[in-house]
């Protein structure tokens, strides 16, 4: 690497860096005092008990609990590992990011002009579709086939006993002792918001440092996406490849798709979908939780997914209804 | 049990407290130097060639949070923590929610190394291929822009001059920005078009359609969130003879007449340039390195 990449490397890693770490540390510090504070079963208790209804609701949680995609992915750990059923989990996390008050405003902000009303619900309708397609699908997949090993292992191997008397999970131990001193659940709570920091910061070091290198050699395509934007059919996977390679923050890339011009409608709408359910720093944020085949089969199902809606839409509606 | 069972099990369990602590000094140091960096380029006012300013008080706001995550646990690193439940048969009653696959060094490494030698290279600014990679030299387009351009809705010409300080010699001062939108609306070109201006940006040398070689370009970086989302707003300067001696890539300030001509079908704004000298970085840019 030349002078002049290390130059252009730094500084896009380092502002990548910035502007996501305070959002990651606020989704650990939230999972940190999940871990140890919320007792097991808190959030199933929330949900409906029928599973497809619990998706259903799962997704618009995001509503009440606005999560970006880089925060989301610690706290579902952690919600997974006290007992949130996993479909209902992988729904929150892909909706949440979409589906919550501060990306429908700044979304409208950005589209004034451009039917904001529209691109703000089409958005957050067919995230919550999409978030709730996958929910459903991974209710009746075995644990191990989604997640990392070594968490389904614990969360299997994790007997959830029911004691009404405090409120929290217990197994084999009758010496249980709620009156333990809070500085040292304080202790536990910051070490595990650390641990998950540490975890999920490593790979969004690796995402961000290969977002950097695309996004500091990426224009070379510019011409090349141009020629691709009055195809109805090439447009919106072309903004999709774009959204993947440049890890926008869903409460911010309305800002970006806003201004290109030459893109139909449908292809800006894809864009603003599939960006912050899966990107180059998502890839590797997944990995913390996710089998990377699960990771795989869901990246191209949902690519497929809003191709084929984008491309639909434009065909049937776009020039018709929308500019 | 494990003091009954002989020096063995005392000196892994020594041991496994050992690395505990040493995992948690290790996760404690890599947590503290992103916030040491965040922090550094904040309060040195770096920050502002990195994030847009929205987003510089949450980095702010993280770097602190950060510096208070890592001195916490370093400071109890020695210390046992409970996590106030109870585990199931097999699982360890001693755990302190920390267990992780990867080793407690490599994971120090992978944290710092990328931050610290993108602390170390960073020039604060892209090098010119990447400048021209981010549109520096990009053809301008009538485009709809609506959300930067609903920011400047079609002024009168009364509005302009109520709303823009005058220079001296009679030019209307005008931001960069405003002179590069005014490209992609033509109710702002009717009525910016014609009007004594003056702006300031960098300058460099035009490469598009400049065969007599009168014309320059002044930019300036645009960001909506980082720099990594950053594009050059560019505008053409048109000196009529041979541009003035002035730094490559260099502050200027320049004054002349707004122009938005048709050349070769592509549209485009150009400051037919009355004066142009060199200026001081403006306020906001004043935090670069070198």
């Amino acid at each position: 690497m030349n002078a002049d990449a290390r130059q252009d490397f730094a500084l896009a890693f380092l502002g990548i860096l910035f502007e996501g770490a305070p959002f990651i540390l606020l989704g650990t510090l939230i999972s940190g005092f999940i871990d140890i504070y919320l007792p097991a079963g808190t959030m199933d208790r929330f949900l409906p008990k029928n599973r497809n209804l619990a998706v259903l609701v799962s997704g618009l949680l995001g509503a009440v609990f606005p999560v970006c995609e880089c925060a989301v992915v610690p706290v579902i750990r952690r919600l997974v590992g006290k007992g949130l059923p996993l479909g209902c989990a992988l729904t929150y996390m892909l909706a949440a990011p979409i589906v919550n008050p501060i990306t429908a405003l700044s979304t409208w902000k950005a589209f004034q002009g451009q039917a904001p009303w529209a691109m703000t619900g089409g958005r957050m309708l067919l995230g919550y579709l999409i978030a709730v397609g996958v929910g459903l699908v991974v209710t009746r997949i075995a644990l191990h086939r989604v997640l990392r090993k070594s968490i389904a292992d614990s969360i299997e191997n994790k007997p959830y006993e029911s004691h009404s008397n405090c409120g929290h999970d217990h197994s084999h131990d009758p010496d249980h002792n709620p009156k333990k001193p809070d500085d040292s659940r304080l202790i536990a709570a910051m070490r595990s918001a650390q641990k998950d920091f540490v975890d999920v910061g490593i790979y969004f070091t690796i995402g961000v440092a290969i977002t950097a290198l695309f996004n500091t050699g990426i224009a070379p395509g510019a011409i090349w996406l141009d020629s691709l934007a009055g195809n109805p059919a090439a447009a919106p996977a072309a903004l999709m490849a774009l959204a993947f390679i440049l890890s926008l923050c869903s409460t911010s890339d309305a800002f970006i798709a806003a201004t290109l011009a030459k893109f139909t409608w449908s292809a800006k709408l894809a864009f603003l979908v599939f960006g912050p359910m899966l990107d180059v720093k998502l890839i590797f944020l997944y990995q913390s939780v996710l089998r990377r085949k699960f990771i795989m089969v869901m990246a191209l199902s949902v690519f497929a997914f809003i191709w084929v809606f984008a491309v639909a839409w434009e065909s049937w509606f776009g020039k018709v209804v929308l500019p | 049990m494990g003091f009954r069972g002989g020096m063995g099990i005392v000196v892994r369990k020594g041991g496994a407290a050992m690395n505990s602590v040493l995992r948690r000094v290790f996760f404690s140091l890599a947590v503290l130097l992103w916030a040491a960096v965040i922090l550094y380029f904040y309060q040195s006012g770096r920050i502002v060639k990195y994030l847009a300013p929205d987003f510089r008080e949450i980095a702010l706001a993280g770097g602190l949070g950060l510096a208070v995550l890592g001195l916490f646990n370093l400071l109890t690193a020695h210390r046992k923590g409970d996590c106030g439940h109870d585990h199931g048969e097999g699982e360890k009653h001693d755990h302190d929610h920390e267990d992780r696959d990867m080793s407690p060094l490599a994971s120090l490494i992978l944290m710092t190394l990328p931050v610290g030698f993108s602390a170390a290279w960073t020039q604060d600014s892209f090098s010119q291929a990447t400048l021209a990679r981010k549109g520096l030299y990009d053809n301008l387009q009538l485009s709809e822009t609506p959300y930067l351009a609903s920011a400047f809705s079609a002024p009168t010409r009364e509005e302009i001059e109520n709303t823009h300080s005058k220079t001296a010699d009679g030019y209307l001062q005008f931001s960069l920005m405003e002179l590069f939108f005014a490209t992609g609306d033509r109710e702002l070109q009717d009525v910016i078009g014609g009007m004594q201006v003056e702006t300031e940006g960098r300058i460099v040398e035009e490469k598009n359609d400049n065969p007599n070689g009168t014309r320059m370009r002044l930019y300036r970086m645009f960001m909506t969130c980082c720099v990594a989302d950053s594009s050059a707003i560019p505008i053409i300067l048109e000196f009529g003879k041979e541009p003035p001696l002035l730094p490559d890539n260099g502050w200027v300030q320049v004054a002349g007449t707004m122009t938005f001509p048709e050349e070769n079908g592509t549209l485009k704004a150009v400051l037919q340039v009355n004066r142009a000298t060199a200026a001081d970085v403006p306020m906001e840019e004043k935090f670069l390195r070198r």
